[in-house]
């Protein structure tokens, strides 16, 4: 029961910890539009420790940013967003199951020669969901606020591609390496 | 297996590419069709001016002094002398074959020194002589007109 504990503690810590990176890193980046690394770690944490942790860092990350946000408030929108950004965990979380070449939990070492196919396979991925979360979050947007969904997509689509790119590339270099990294920590069990 | 794995993975790929091409290709469409609208609605109120012209209007006092009136718009119809009318301050008489001009923004009256009107010919490169009082010379679009004090 103890180690279960201690588990559940680990994984407390973990999920506050990526969250903070999360809020920091979207603060620090607030002047660069649709380009964060949130996305990047709310995967990384739901490829690590699960898709509930993965979602619950999302959500957690949605709920401070949204609300302290320079560019104002909207309740449906932030709903929307805490579920668009959840499911990058919630993706993560069942990856495993059904990609043998991607980093495992329990195996450490990425084979070398499979690095950059794997790094464009996730980076495909992220691409992807990018774009159904844009696609999403910009559904309900123009819902909520009565705009012509067809044009308001279309007009939305520069800032669309910027973040559907920004976060193919982060992806690509960087979820592979931070997936290792923290796995390497060894102490973090899904 | 694998290649069932290759051909998800090639696929998906050539999704992302797709929606990129399909994003842009949407995007660029809708920026087409704006801009197709605002150039029918400026033509639309080009159409307006249809009644107007631009015409070019040089005043040399012939000390060196020269005022340059481009692009002044001016009647469809209207002659030289009305076209002068509206950049200066014009004295004319009223002889017999049409209206002489003695003064434009009050230079004029200097003994052998008169007031000539020349028409720039573009084929020639040169000020061709106004053949007709300024009041029978009706401007056409675009045209270079001058108005030279001359002395004899």
């Amino acid at each position: 029961m103890y180690s279960k504990m201690k588990c559940s503690t680990i994984k407390l810590g973990f999920i506050g910890v990526m969250t903070a990176l999360c809020v920091s890193s979207n603060y620090l980046l607030i002047g660069v539009l649709n380009v964060k690394f949130m996305d990047l770690f709310v995967f990384v944490s739901g490829y690590v420790m699960g898709s509930f942790a993965g979602a619950l860092v999302g959500v957690l990350t949605w709920l401070v940013y949204g609300t302290l946000n320079p560019y104002g408030f909207n309740l449906p929108t932030l709903i929307a967003t805490c579920i668009g950004e959840s499911l990058y965990g919630i993706v993560a979380g069942v990856l495993p199951k059904f990609e043998s070449n991607v980093s495992s939990a329990t195996s450490a070492v990425v084979v070398e020669k499979r690095f950059w196919k794997t790094n464009l396979k996730i980076g495909t991925i992220g691409f992807l969901l990018t774009f159904v979360y844009d696609l999403f979050t910009n559904i309900v947007t123009g819902t909520v606020f009565e705009i012509p969904l067809v044009p308001y997509i279309i007009t939305g689509i520069p800032f669309t591609i910027t973040h559907e790119m920004s976060n193919f590339f982060f992806f690509f270099f960087g979820c592979n390496v931070l997936i290792n990294a923290i796995q390497k920590i060894g102490i973090l069990r899904r | 297996m694998a290649q069932k794995n290759i051909f998800t993975w090639t696929s998906l790929g050539f999704l992302c590419v797709f929606i990129v091409a399909m994003s842009f290709g949407a995007y660029y469409y809708t920026e087409y069709i704006k801009y197709q609208q605002l150039y029918s609605k400026t033509l639309k109120e080009l159409q307006k001016y249809d009644r107007y012209v631009f015409v070019n209007i040089l005043i040399d006092y012939g000390n060196s002094t020269k005022e340059w009136h481009n692009n002044t718009l001016i009647v469809r119809g209207a002659d030289l002398l009305n076209a002068t009318r509206i950049v200066s301050e014009v004295n004319y008489t009223r002889g017999t074959y049409g209206a002489f001009v003695t003064h434009i923004n009050f230079v004029g009256g200097d003994p052998n020194t008169y007031w000539l009107w020349y028409s720039w010919n573009s084929t020639s490169s040169n000020w061709d002589f106004g053949p007709v009082a300024c009041d029978a010379h009706i401007l056409s679009e675009g045209e270079t007109v001058a108005w030279i004090y001359t002395k004899f």
